[in-house]
């Protein structure tokens, strides 16, 4: 465990292994969101919240429809 | 595996906070908490003492009148700092500095080690009317400096506040030996709180700074600080590339 | 009026008109007050600007001095227009994205009264000389308790609110608002931390020295500027750009990316205002790397904001309000790429301490986040008041003031800034410094007059907006007592 701890306390073992992680991570999500046309429209739909707010705002509410 | 939906983060206000938090949290965890637990960051350096009563209390004036916002205390190790203002910074020249000082912005010159540059003459004419000695400054005047008796009733409550902040300020005689052996007798004695007031008087006696005898001023306390800056440290006796690798 | 018959259809018909759809009362407060506290702060930065080109300007009286005046006008614009404007427009859409009124209202009413009293004894605090000496915090002990309870009743009313919700998804601008206040609670806090002289004494001590203390500071200071300055003002850019352009935000997927990204790195890059300085070399290392990814999070967010507009670019000829909005992404997108320049270790070793800094912060500052605060106040206010704008005329003339005004300030601290950083470093033939310290002053002197000129097109600009928006209300206050309203109403 120490040798572990030890060799992770280096930078120049450390910054390359943060780098490849936090890279693999953001590619990860970056595919994740984009990767499935399915979920993309689902996670699309919400963009349209700002124009449900008014209870009876006839115009709102269409431009929300129109673009549903 | 448990299905992940970026909705259940979208619809649930708990969940967003605490994935929010998390990803803001990070960060610190990482970057700051081991400044305060590596013992490197800040380097051992002999001469590095807490400021006198006298040069605390015109630390306190240096930051009330807004100095940082022109006045870098910081030195960067390149050749014309080096050329301009002396050796660069080290950590240990503001491990007493509560808060640190290091400023952001140079409108005037830096001041780490202005101590010992000028003349008390210089300084006093300098603060008062700075275009009377610099033409092309830019500094507001400070005349009040002079005027204003300096007020030291709480110096002692003062001290004990960086005391407990960690400053080695003592208050018992176990601390003030402990500043004997660290600091040398003559030291130990003004950092010793129950002393503070004679202490601050007695050094604005043998150095007058403001050139006026006749009572303590604001600006015998700002000149003695600014008289103290980059002094502590004897570069002719450390090995700067000792040092380096701190950095 | 015509303004009034075309929207009063619907709130007629409303059936909840005993207790109107959403609580607006506390929105006009903050929104009157961020107007109010821009001129001020703005003022106040012209002055101060004036004072470094004429010091005969600081009277030689302590409480008029750039150094105690400096810290006013930052918090007058920071924490007064700024975070005024941030509790008007989250109140408003909050209530609005989740379709529902705010909680505790009391506990929002306190929330006004206290960050009002947090700006006003912050300046009278200044100028009488009580200072932390911590850039951007520098308001002492009991006005950092009194930010705390404003803090800790903002976050109830805010998450109370989300809770509340009739809408089942939270929308994205309110990710960005949320997580705006739980940073802000959390540098706050830490930054702040101190020992007081007296309970009786507004003094105190940080509990930091050195260059800990430096690193806490400056984790709060990029970040009041990563989460107060832009976390925040995302969230009024996604909700008042898709309603100002009448089409929803471009990519939603691209906000849910652009909001994990932005929240996760900026709490990293503050170690680059540390370059150089007595800190580990790691951690500006770290600084550094994360500022340059952080170009990724911030470009998308623009592209975010200005793709909105595709298809409907004939608006920004139209319409004033959307240019502000589209023109503060592009200096949005403009200061994000010079930032993360200047993070470079041998950039800002020129950079560093010059008013390339000042030039920086300024453009995204007045560029972006008062121009975003501008286009979201002309929009909202007309509504709060239910009314439209007094002039639209006047809007489209303080859009060009305000512009004028930015590009000025930032050329002048451009040119300035890096003329500093290499007067300072020249040499002569013989290996000497080529210029003493305060022939670079001198050499400053055009730039700082250009700075207030600059910077006195953007306080015209703003008092345009302030008469502007007064007539604004004054019109809708009008209506609201006219009789036929009333009946409207009744």
């Amino acid at each position: 465990m120490s040798a572990l701890l030890d060799w992770l306390a280096r930078p120049e073992n450390a910054k390359p292994l943060g780098l490849v992680i936090l890279f693999t991570t953001f590619c990860l999500i970056v595919l994740w969101v984009y990767g499935s046309r399915r979920r993309g429209e689902r996670l699309e739909r919400y963009k349209h919240i700002p124009f449900l707010d008014e209870a009876e705002d006839v115009k709102d509410a269409e431009d929300g429809r129109a673009t549903r | 595996m448990i299905k992940f939906k970026h909705e259940s983060l979208e619809t649930n206000t708990g969940l967003l906070l605490v994935a929010t938090m998390l990803a803001i949290s990070v960060a610190g965890m990482v970057e700051i908490a081991p400044l305060f637990l590596i013992k490197d960051t800040v380097e051992d350096v002999p001469g590095v003492r807490p400021y006198t009563p006298l040069e605390q209390l015109g630390r306190d004036i240096y930051i009330r009148e807004g100095c940082y916002t022109c006045h870098s205390q910081m030195i960067r190790p390149f050749r014309d700092e080096q050329l301009r203002y002396g050796h660069y910074s080290l950590a240990a020249e503001s491990k007493y500095d509560h808060p640190f000082q290091w400023g952001s912005k140079r409108t005037g010159p830096d001041l780490a080690r202005v101590g010992g540059k000028y003349s008390n003459e210089w300084h006093v004419q300098h603060l008062i009317a700075p275009r009377s000695v610099v033409p092309e400054s830019v500094m507001p005047n400070y005349p009040w400096l002079m005027e204003n008796r300096l007020d030291y009733a709480d110096i002692g409550a003062r001290m004990r506040a960086l005391r407990a902040v960690g400053v080695p300020y003592s208050l018992n005689q176990a601390e003030y030996e402990r500043n004997v052996k660290q600091f040398g007798a003559e030291m130990a004695a003004q950092l010793h709180i129950p002393n503070a007031r004679e202490s601050l008087i007695a050094q604005v006696k043998a150095n007058n700074y403001d050139g006026d005898p006749s009572f303590v001023s604001e600006m015998d306390a700002l000149v003695a600080y600014l008289q103290v800056l980059g002094t502590m440290v004897d570069f002719s006796k450390i090995k700067p590339e000792e040092l380096v690798k701190y950095r | 009026m015509a303004t009034i018959t075309a929207t009063s259809p619907s709130l007629a018909a409303s059936p909840s008109l005993a207790v109107p759809q959403y609580d607006y009362d506390i929105i006009k407060k903050f929104a009157v007050m961020s107007i109010v506290w821009a001129v001020v702060g703005m003022g106040a930065g012209v002055f101060i600007a004036a004072q470094l080109a004429w010091p005969v300007l600081n009277f030689d009286i302590p409480y008029l001095t750039f150094g105690r005046f400096r810290p006013v006008h930052t918090s007058a614009v920071i924490f007064g227009f700024g975070g005024s404007a941030l509790f008007a427009t989250s109140y408003y859409v909050v209530q609005r994205t989740c379709q529902t009124r705010l909680f505790a209202p009391g506990l929002a009413t306190f929330t006004f009264w206290g960050w009002q009293a947090v700006i006003v004894l912050a300046a009278l605090s200044y100028v009488l000389g009580y200072s932390q000496g911590r850039e951007y915090a520098e308001m002492e002990w009991p006005i950092d308790l009194l930010i705390l309870a404003v803090w800790v009743a903002y976050m109830a009313v805010y998450i109370g609110t989300l809770m509340n919700r009739k809408q089942p998804h939270i929308y994205v601008a309110n990710w960005f608002y949320l997580s705006f206040i739980l940073a802000t609670a959390l540098l706050h806090v830490f930054n702040n931390l101190a020992m007081p002289v007296g309970l009786f004494s507004m003094k105190s001590y940080s509990l930091f020295a050195g260059a800990q203390d430096a690193m806490t500071q400056w984790w709060y200071g990029h970040n009041a500027v990563g989460f107060f300055l832009t976390a925040a003002f995302l969230g009024m850019m996604y909700y008042f750009v898709p309603k100002q352009a009448g089409r929803p935000i471009y990519s939603y997927r691209l906000s849910i990316v652009h909001f994990w990204a932005l929240s996760f790195m900026y709490m990293w890059v503050g170690t680059h205002h540390l370059h150089w300085t007595a800190i580990p070399d790691w951690t500006s290392t770290l600084g550094a790397t994360f500022s340059i990814m952080l170009l990724l999070p911030s470009w998308g967010g623009m592209i975010n904001g200005i793709m909105t507009l595709s298809g409907a670019w004939d608006k920004l000829r139209t319409d004033p309000v959307m240019r502000f909005m589209i023109v503060a992404l592009s200096f949005y997108g403009m200061s994000t790429f010079e930032g993360p320049l200047m993070s470079l270790k041998d950039v800002n070793a020129l950079s560093h301490y010059t008013d390339w800094t000042v030039g920086h912060v300024h453009s995204g500052a007045l560029g972006w986040v008062a121009m975003i605060s501008f286009g979201s106040l002309y929009h909202m206010i007309p509504r709060l008041w239910n009314t439209q704008l007094y002039s639209e005329r006047l809007v489209n003339v303080h859009f060009w003031v305000a512009t004028i005004g930015v590009l000025l300030y930032i050329t002048a601290m451009w040119i300035s800034g890096i003329s500093q950083g290499l007067m300072w470093r020249a040499f002569d033939e013989y290996g000497n410094l080529q210029y003493s310290f305060v022939e670079s002053v001198a050499a400053m002197h055009p730039f700082y007059v250009m700075r207030t000129i600059g910077g006195a097109f953007f306080l015209s600009g703003m008092l345009i907006m302030a008469y502007n928006i007064t007539m604004t209300i004054r019109q809708g206050v009008r209506a609201a007592r006219a009789p036929g309203a009333a009946l409207a109403v009744a």
